[in-house]
């Protein structure tokens, strides 16, 4: 009721305005301590000493280092885990095959073992004092400790990534197209890059997106694999943990707000391409 | 006749796609995890049972499970009402909202657990708070529920919002038409429906929780017997070059993590039978 004294109706479907905004406060001071709060921390350790202070410590050899080493990890996981989601979302919605939802299970798999586990297998399978580890080894070619380990470690935990976005969307547009094509004579090359890639561009490079997010940002894994070898094996991340326990708190968190700026765009780029594109992405893209 | 392997298809790539599907899964993921089967099979489920039998490799499994779990409860509860404010309510500043619940997605965990332990340390901006009234916050447990809260935060609303878009008004107003209170259509209309999509995001955030490792160190302070997690145990094996006992606790990870999502599935399986909605 209002002061005016009429009477004012609330939809049945509605909640009373007070629960309402009580809930939407609720979101905003949930949100506030548990995403803002963190977000907005990172920056004021960063600056603590000052602008030039952070950016100085980003000039330092380990953190140039630390830097160089995840942008290499990345150019090179991201690609192969592109390649694969490609390949498997081909071969899983183009064909049919039994096993398929096994299949699918298995490539999901990643998503529910721990990363310090999966970094775990990687050093069971390809440590020295594996058999494959320590025959690599004795070539000359050490995987843990070393920068094929770190690539293994990221494609494991990033695997699924890029593979979970397209199957839906290719699912979702079928075969006629292609099919059309080829019986318009086009070859296969001719029918993927000019058929299939145009509509599932945007789901690919959405897919691209968080799998590279996560490549650059994972630690549990590398953290396993890497043995954090300054100037040699430390990504951002392990420095970041190295430069923490040495009190070096400014340095640890101006890496820390180098990671958090990629995720913000990493996010600002995520929104944009679920506004523009939404048609273009999975049904459920919210994952 | 039984059905064939694969059926034929006039689609090129059959023999490219599965070549590198196959291969590249094997290499990354399958064989490591083999790798890992194997030395547990070596090892021999004795041997498992006595590394995992021992106070410390105990008490961490319980306090990764304990705590993932009521990490994993609270984001229940808040993820539901937050897909539901999302969703249903206009208010200002709701797309900013709903950016930044993925924003646990996006940040890298070792960044989440320097910043909390900034936060919640005694002279960090909520810790000093904290401290006042007696209460500590980070190097305790409560820390690392917070860290735990923390990654777990988009799954339920990320897969309660499709839902909650995806009611009909109609079954609410029908509600209300026979009589039911706000509140009582709520309860026994609403939340129902919700159950399943909140049930997986549930067990999506306790899978994801019971593993964590990067957010969760810097905060926990990481005790024997009272703060250490899990994964921290396996790291330091391996740092002691005990790959045995780390495989063992890691296989017991793994199917403690993989025997809840069983449970949470059937759990799902029922509700949805019991409910008749997918």
């Amino acid at each position: 009721m209002s002061d005016t004294g009429q009477i004012r109706f609330r939809a049945a479907t509605e909640e009373p305005p007070a629960t309402r905004w009580t809930l939407i406060g609720l979101a905003f001071a949930g949100l506030a301590i548990l995403v803002f709060a963190p977000l907005i921390a990172v920056f004021v350790e960063a600056l603590a000493e000052g602008a030039i202070e952070a950016v100085r410590s980003l000039a330092s050899p380990d953190a140039r280092d630390a830097i160089r080493l995840t942008l290499t990890i990345a150019a090179i996981s991201v690609p192969l885990n592109a390649l694969f989601g490609v390949a498997a979302a081909w071969f899983i919605t183009k064909f049919d095959f039994r096993g398929k939802a096994f299949l699918i299970t298995l490539i999901d798999l990643p998503f529910s073992v721990s990363p310090v586990v999966a970094g775990l297998c990687i050093v069971l399978m390809f440590g020295a004092n594996s058999a494959i580890g320590g025959w690599l080894v004795a070539q000359g070619y050490p995987i843990v400790f070393a920068m094929p380990g770190i690539i293994l470690a990221t494609m494991f935990v990033t695997f699924p990534f890029v593979a979970r976005e397209l199957i839906p969307v290719m699912i979702e547009q079928g075969r006629a197209e292609e099919e059309a094509a080829l019986t318009l004579g086009a070859s296969g090359w001719r029918v993927f890059w000019t058929v299939t890639l145009p509509n599932i561009r945007w789901a690919l490079l959405y897919g691209v997106l968080l799998c590279n997010a996560r490549a650059m940002g994972e630690f549990g894994a590398v953290a396993v694999v890497s043995g954090k070898i300054r100037g040699e094996t430390a990504t951002i991340p392990t420095t970041i943990e190295m430069l923490y326990q040495e009190y070096l708190s400014v340095a640890a968190f101006s890496l820390a707000a180098v990671l958090t700026l990629l995720a913000l765009l990493t996010l600002l780029l995520k929104t944009l391409l679920e506004l523009r594109h939404a048609d273009q992405l999975a049904a459920n893209h919210r994952h | 006749m039984s059905k064939p392997l694969i059926h034929r298809s006039p689609m090129p790539g059959l023999g490219l796609s599965m070549g590198i599907t196959l291969t590249m899964l094997s290499l990354v993921v399958l064989l490591p995890i083999g790798a890992l089967l194997l030395k547990g099979a070596n090892y021999g489920l004795a041997g498992i049972w006595e590394t995992v039998n021992r106070e410390r490799v105990w008490s961490a499994l319980f306090l990764s499970f304990r705590l993932s779990l009521f990490a994993a409860l609270f984001n229940l509860i808040f993820g539901v009402m937050l897909a539901w404010v999302l969703v249903r309510y206009r208010f200002p500043g709701r797309r900013i909202l709903d950016a930044a619940v993925d924003l646990p997605f996006a940040l890298p965990t070792a960044v989440a657990g320097i910043s909390l332990t900034a936060l919640y340390a005694p002279n960090g901006a909520f810790g000093s708070l904290a401290a006042e009234i007696g209460w500590k916050i980070a190097y305790t447990q409560w820390g690392i529920f917070i860290a735990l809260v923390f990654v777990g935060l988009p799954f339920v609303t990320r897969t309660v919002q499709p839902v909650v878009e995806e009611i009909e008004r109609e079954v609410e107003e029908a509600s209300a038409t026979l009589g039911a209170s706000r509140m009582h259509t709520i309860r026994h209309v609403i939340l129902p429906m919700l159950m399943p999509a909140a049930l997986t995001g549930f067990a999506l955030a306790l899978a994801r929780a019971v593993g964590e490792y990067g957010s969760v160190i810097f905060i926990a302070g990481n005790i024997p017997l009272v703060t250490e997690i899990a994964p921290l145990l396996i790291i330091i094996q391996l740092e002691e070059f005990n790959y045995d006992a780390a495989a063992a606790i890691g296989i017991a990870m793994l199917l403690i993590s993989f025997a809840m999502l069983l449970v949470i599935n059937l759990i799902q399986v029922w509700s949805r039978r019991r409910i008749g909605y997918v």
